[in-house]
């Protein structure tokens, strides 16, 4: 099996954009990723483009990825869009490591695009929770807040999780994107501010969910032989993870935990060879704040239902045992859908590069990424090692 | 724009709607809603057993919507105001998602015992779309 390696990995600034296009925004990320290459990167060497999307807003529901990567002067590159709601370019980064190994691209482009501020609110609430099972659950009158929230209300009825756990965890990830300048939240909050906002969807309130965002991501692996001529600091794609489960939360054996975390996580060690205690830091999938503690405990960061006493512990602050989110994750740096997998790619590059700022946690040498397609119904999980195999 | 189901993709599914209609797996004994597909248990693929069930079960998870519902739900969330909806799992075992009615939405707790019950539930393209609804029992 051909070793990836990252070799770029560039985003746009998350936030309201109303000026740029989606098609704009990608460019930006495409030129980012490759302005970070350490050799000379020329574009038309990308042999497959994987690119992620939701559509929101409908502009462009057919070939939405040809559109970007030909505006992106991917000129001819061959190009797959992928839908998987939120874990869309989470996806995309593994089909593009799929076909690395495979023999079939030397270098190969994924990357994710969302833009949702730009339509009016009763569109975006037709957008928003297209991911939740459509049929049943939707038709409950359910958000995509509200099944999260169901998580959690069953999450704190089964393990004691309390309001201040949900809260820790929006305070530590708005601390952390006060110091990304690409944050489209990048303020702090305090613990009461965060646990007395406004209900969105009892019990989690509006701290204890993301923005919605405009913005894109792409990410550039190569082959061992091409990563070779592109850098002298390489960052293996040492474990690529994907699994699926019920759409529907209703229709899972659980309420409190996402299965296709555990079987995607799972192969990722596998393929690493390692434990999830030797992960040093993660970005993972915090769509809504219950999300982040049960993210700690599928991926095996913590025991079963210790989700809240772990982020409560400091355990994944930045001088903690394991930082978790670095970024801002997506409660504060954004999370324009197609996009996040990508994102979460680029601030692990960054720490592993020791390019990320004020937010630079040192010694860092192994770090891991989780991307969430609706409730659960799509996950990928990467691990990231520096240096060549 | 954005999620929809048809009217016949709806009709397809009125026993499910309207009777709750259970598949019984062969292989496990494992009720499935709805009763389609491979059993959610053990992932055998046979035919079910059609099931017809009491109808109370007992609510596993519960949020209260307060703005940014579903836009079916647009008209009924203007008029009603904020709306409990949760998961319940049936006597038979099988789980499936519902909104509660003719109670306080803030007062439905997990844990508590409900029935189901017919209602309108949204109007598209002219047509009441009917299904359950759960409400509590003592």
């Amino acid at each position: 099996m051909n070793d990836v390696y990252v070799v770029g990995a560039g985003q746009t600034d998350y936030g309201s954009f109303p000026r740029e296009s989606y098609r704009s925004l990608f460019k930006e990320a495409v030129d980012t990723a490759v302005d970070s290459v350490d050799a000379e990167f020329d574009r038309e060497s990308v042999d497959e483009a994987y690119v992620g999307t939701l559509g929101v807003g409908g502009r462009q529901l057919g070939l939405p990825g040809p559109a970007v990567t030909e505006f992106a002067g991917l000129n001819g590159t061959a190009t797959t869009r992928v839908e998987n709601a939120c874990a869309a370019s989470g996806v995309a980064l593994r089909q593009a490591v799929l076909a690395v190994r495979a023999g079939v691209a030397d270098v190969a482009l994924a990357g994710g695009f969302e833009v949702m501020n730009d339509v009016s609110s009763e569109r975006t609430g037709e957008w928003l929770g297209v991911s939740g099972e459509t049929e049943w659950e939707r038709m409950a009158g359910t958000t995509f807040s509200g099944v999260y929230a169901q998580m959690a209300d069953a999450h704190m009825a089964e393990h004691g999780t309390t309001r201040e756990h949900l809260s820790r965890v929006a305070v530590k990830n708005h601390a952390n994107g006060a110091k990304n300048p690409h944050a489209q939240l990048g303020f702090e909050t305090t613990l009461a501010d965060a646990m007395n906002a406004p209900a969105v969807a009892d019990p989690l309130n509006l701290f204890d969910c993301c923005p919605t965002s405009d913005g894109a991501s792409a990410v550039l692996v190569a082959s061992r032989d091409a990563a070779e001529e592109l850098t002298d600091n390489p960052i293996r794609i040492a474990g690529a993870g994907q699994s699926s489960g019920r759409v529907g939360l209703f229709q899972r054996p659980t309420l409190t935990e996402i299965p296709a975390t555990q079987r995607a996580a799972e192969q990722a060690y596998d393929e690493a060879d390692i434990g999830p205690e030797d992960v040093e830091f993660a970005e993972v999938h915090d769509c809504f704040s219950i999300a982040e503690l049960l993210a700690y405990e599928d991926l095996g960061f913590c025991e079963r239902g210790e989700g809240g006493p772990y982020v409560a512990s400091g355990a994944t602050e930045p001088d903690g045992e394991r930082p978790v989110n670095l970024s801002g994750g997506l409660k504060a740096k954004g999370h324009p859908i197609g996009a996040t997998g990508g994102g979460q790619v680029v601030e692990v590059f960054k720490q592993l590069r020791g390019e990320a700022g004020d937010r630079q946690v040192s010694g860092l040498s192994r770090g891991l990424t989780h991307n969430v397609g609706g409730s659960g119904g799509a996950v990928a999980v990467h691990v990231f090692e520096e240096g060549w195999a | 724009m954005g999620a929809y189901v048809s009217l016949p993709t709806w009709w397809r599914s009125n026993d499910s709607r309207y009777r709750l209609v259970l598949g019984k797996c062969p292989e496990c004994g494992a009720h499935n809603f709805p009763a389609e597909g491979v059993c959610a248990s053990c992932n055998a693929d046979a035919d079910f057993e059609e099931v017809e069930p009491e109808g109370t079960g007992t609510v596993q998870a519960v949020t209260v919507i307060s703005g940014g519902a579903p836009p079916e739900f647009d008209e009924y969330q203007t008029r009603e105001g904020a709306f409990a909806t949760g998961i319940v799992e049936l006597a038979e075992g099988a789980r499936l998602p519902g909104m509660f009615c003719d109670c306080d939405p803030s007062e439905v707790s997990r844990g508590d015992r409900v029935e189901a019950v017919v209602r309108r539930l949204y109007e598209q393209e002219g047509v009441p779309r009917y299904g359950v609804k759960f409400r509590p029992v003592e």
